[in-house]
Order: structure tokens, then C-alpha cells, then sequence
């Protein structure tokens, strides 16, 4: 069943944004720093002259956007992906069907996840060839694109389960389109943060300077406000 | 004129969520001065009013602003967009030009009380902070209006896209894709005053480099980027409204 589900999600989520916004996150998370090294003559070097290692300061000021986007991207995509159903009021009609509701959730989980998995993928194939662009070295540091591209989308799974949750109850899509401008407001000042605030998770801060930990807290916390946010989908009424 | 705008508050009243989204910036405001210590950064009580507007408007006018306006924009659709609501608003004695004109209005009335709340929100967290010299009203008054300015082509912009998109979220992806470049922008001396998502923080910032009595940024600038960008989002949104099939 959930197979259909999935199908049944991707086919709703064509021609919405939902496809343009996955590449476009990381593609802009990249071009800013290609526009941040390129575009004033001399600060290309001004920057490089600024640490050591240029491809650790590089990736550092790619991750400077990374969990902006991803939050913001969490908050339009799952607003996007409540919408489906909330402007045409189909919620009636989708769970009328002989479906689960806990299904429904899942799948759109699913289908989301996915997505920003994609744009997690695409933004370490973009981060690796603007570095190579900007002839930062000839050692390529693998891992560490890999570690700044992969860690933070696992490390925000507890926002996109959050922000599937509020979005799918809210009717007014404000709600949780302000509740993404206050975590944005967070994630922007996630050097101020305490350690227990997912908001500051994507950027992989914390006070052991261990990037794994946020993984780590990323995927248990996510998997419990997903729970918590299917049961309490399932059990309300549709209006 | 005068009923419409009674009706698009009264809309815009009754989903209650308006205020939360009003009051929402200068409270976090509120709470980021009162959070802030002077004293880790070595600045004496005596600039504490410098400090705190400084520090509040690289939250407030770079980051919150620019996206609030995508909020209340599409706040002020919501009602419209719903089950044909734009069929009826529109099957009244009223035209479509003055329909736009009296979103427009109440969304800059909304955004004028918003930069006099974060003028309070400064004023006491100042005081509560126990600030020694007088509150620097003169500078406060060219950086909330400045920054009123400033949101007003954004505003335009915003009330354009959400007229055009059925869903909340997809004019608000369109501000994220606007305002995110602003927080690198405003760091370029070159391509900061060019950059109309830009110029709420520029007009807001306090900075005394301006030969201009009325804001901290050059006439030129004002003129041609502001009223520049304001000119091309409000009739480009005016002239599709009015062109607009209504489904």
C-alpha cells in the first residue's frame, strides 16, 4: 500500500515548485559563494589569504548558508506539499479512501525526505566542482564536502518532521510559515543557541565540536516528533 | 475607498493569526536586547542605545522584515483564495484597482505599526537594561521611517506574488530566494545599495557617512533603488490584477 501512496505523492507533487525548489536550494547555497569569491576583483585572494587551508575555509562559508536553506527549504516544501490538499479541501476526499492515515503521513515524510535528500546529493556534486573552479588545490577533501553536505540534512530531520506536523494540521499555512521565519531567525544566531535547540542542529556547532553528535540527535529526535506528529495527525478529525 | 479598506481589515481580523504575525518580530527584538551583554563586546553602558539598535537591526531589518512581508502578503490573499473568494470580492460595485490599493494601504499601515513596536521593543529593553543617556529619538525616528520605506517596494512585490500563486508558500519561496543573497549583499559596498532586499537593513542601519538629514543613505540611492524597484512591483502587480482571470 505504501507503494501506492509514494506513486500516488509524486505524481501530486509535479509541475508545484516542489522539483524546481530541490535543485535550486543548493544550487543558490553554492552560487552565493561563487558571487562571494568572484564577482568584486581581489576578493578571491583577500579570501584565500584569510586561513590555510582554502578548502576548509571555502566549505565553511558554503555550511554559512546551508542550514539557512535547509531550513527555509523545509518550511516551503512542506507548506507546498500541505497545500495539495488544503486548497482544494482533498483531505476529506484522500482519506475516504481505504488507506491509512498513519500511511498518508508516512508518505509524505517519505516523499519529502526524499527530496531533500536529492538536494543533499546535488549540493555536494555543486559545492565539489565551484571548488575545483576556484582552483583551491589540488588535494580534494572528499570526506569533508561530503561531512558539510550529508551531516546537516540528517541533523534538520527533526525540523522537517516538525514542520510537516504543524503544517498539515494548521488551515492557515501563516502558521507554519512563520514558525519557519522564527526557526530561520534561530539557525541565523545558532552560535547563541544551547545544544538542546534543534534549530541549531544543521549547523553542526556544539559544545564538543563533534559534528556526529548533531547526526546522531538529528535522527533520534526526528524519528520521535515524527511519531509524535503522525499520531496526532491520525487521531484528529478532518475538516 | 474607505469601506473597502474596513472590509480588508475586518477579513484580515477575523483569522486573529495577523497579530501573532505582527507582534511576533518586536518581540523576538525585545528578548535578543534584553539577552545581549554589552560588556563581553567592551562597550560601556554609555553607548548602550548604539549597541542595542546596531545589534537588533541585523536581526530585525536584515533577516525579519524582508520575510515578514512575504507573511502578511499572503496573509492578505488567504481569504481570497479560498473558495472562489476572488469571484466574489470582485462581482461587488467595486473596481480592481482599488482593490489592490486597499490591500496595499493596509499592509503598509501593518508594517508602519510594526516598525513602532520595535521602536518600543528598543525603548524598553533600553530601560530595563538601565540606560544612562536619553533615548536617541532622532536616530530611532530616521531608522523606523527609513526602514518603513524601504519595505514598500518588497511589500509591492510580495502583494503581486501572492495575488499570482494560489498557495502560501510558493510567494513566500519566492522572498526566501530574494533575501537570502541580502545577508551577502550588505557586505559589498558596491552591491549592497543596488540590492532592493537590501534596503531595509541599509535604511535602518545607523550610520552618520550620508549627507542627508532624512536617512542614512544617499538621495540618489533612495530614489532610484527604492522608488525604482517600488514603481516596477507595484503597477507590475496593479496591471496584473487588473488583468487577472479569476478561477
Amino acid at each position: 500500500m505504501i507503494m501506492k501512496l509514494l506513486a500516488t505523492d509524486f505524481l501530486k507533487i509535479k509541475r508545484k515548485g516542489l522539483w524546481f525548489l530541490t535543485i535550486l536550494g543548493p544550487l543558490g547555497v553554492v552560487l552565493l559563494q561563487w558571487v562571494n569569491y568572484e564577482l568584486v576583483p581581489g576578493r578571491r585572494e583577500w579570501l584565500l589569504q584569510r586561513s590555510d587551508d582554502d578548502w576548509l575555509f571555502y566549505l565553511q562559508n558554503v555550511n554559512s548558508f546551508t542550514p539557512l536553506a535547509l531550513v527555509l527549504g523545509i518550511t516551503i516544501l512542506t507548506s507546498l506539499a500541505a497545500s495539495i490538499e488544503n486548497e482544494t479541501n482533498a483531505w476529506k476526499q484522500l482519506i475516504a479512501l481505504p488507506i491509512s492515515k498513519m500511511g498518508v503521513f508516512l508518505s509524505k515524510f517519505t516523499v519529502l525526505a526524499f527530496l531533500l535528500a536529492i538536494a543533499s546529493v546535488l549540493l555536494f556534486f555543486f559545492t565539489w566542482l565551484l571548488g575545483i573552479y576556484l582552483d583551491l588545490g589540488a588535494v580534494i577533501p572528499y570526506a569533508q564536502i561530503a561531512t558539510f553536505s550529508f551531516y546537516p540534512y540528517f541533523a534538520s530531520l527533526p525540523l522537517l518532521a516538525l514542520h510537516l506536523w504543524v503544517a498539515t494540521v494548521s488551515n492557515n499555512q501563516g502558521i507554519p510559515i512563520s514558525l519557519g521565519v522564527i526557526g530561520f531567525l534561530f539557525t541565523s544566531y545558532s552560535f547563541k543557541l544551547p545544544d538542546w535547540l534543534p534549530w541549531k542542529w544543521p549547523s553542526l556547532q556544539n559544545q564538543w565540536d563533534e559534528p556526529l553528535v548533531n547526526v546522531v540527535l538529528g535522527i533520534c529526535v526526528g524519528i520521535i516528533l515524527y511519531i509524535i506528529g503522525m499520531l496526532d495527525f491520525a487521531r484528529r478529525d478532518v475538516k | 475607498m474607505i469601506s473597502l479598506l474596513q472590509s480588508e481589515w475586518f477579513k484580515l481580523r477575523k483569522s486573529k493569526f495577523v497579530f501573532t504575525a505582527i507582534l511576533l518580530g518586536p518581540l523576538i527584538t525585545f528578548f535578543y536586547a534584553l539577552m545581549l551583554q554589552p560588556d563581553t563586546f567592551g562597550l560601556e553602558k554609555r553607548f548602550l542605545w548604539e549597541f542595542l539598535i546596531a545589534f537588533t537591526t541585523l536581526l530585525y531589518a536584515l533577516r525579519f522584515l524582508p520575510l515578514t512581508t512575504g507573511i502578511l502578503a499572503g496573509l492578505i490573499c488567504r481569504y481570497e483564495h479560498q473558495n472562489g473568494g476572488w469571484k466574489q470580492l470582485l462581482a461587488l460595485p467595486v473596481t480592481r484597482s482599488r482593490v489592490f490599493l486597499a490591500k496595499y494601504t493596509i499592509l503598509m499601515l501593518i508594517t508602519l505599526t510594526m516598525q513602532l513596536l520595535y521602536l518600543l521593543a528598543i525603548w524598553t529593553s533600553g530601560v530595563l537594561k538601565g540606560a544612562e543617556e536619553p533615548f536617541p529619538m532622532m536616530l530611532l525616528w530616521k531608522s523606523i521611517f527609513g526602514g518603513w520605506i524601504a519595505t514598500l517596494p518588497l511589500l509591492a512585490l510580495q502583494l503581486w506574488m501572492s495575488m499570482l500563486f494560489k498557495s502560501f508558500a510558493a510567494p513566500f519561496a519566492v522572498n526566501v530566494v530574494f533575501t537570502l543573497p541580502a545577508i551577502l549583499a550588505v557586505n559589498s559596498e558596491k552591491f549592497g545599495p543596488l540590492y532592493p532586499w537590501a534596503q531595509p537593513f541599509l535604511m535602518m542601519y545607523v550610520s552618520g557617512d550620508a549627507e542627508n538629514d532624512i536617512f542614512f543613505v544617499p538621495w540618489e540611492q533612495v530614489l532610484t533603488v527604492v522608488g525604482g524597484s517600488f514603481l516596477i512591483f507595484f503597477f507590475g502587480g496593479l496591471l496584473y490584477f487588473r488583468r487577472k482571470e479569476n478561477i
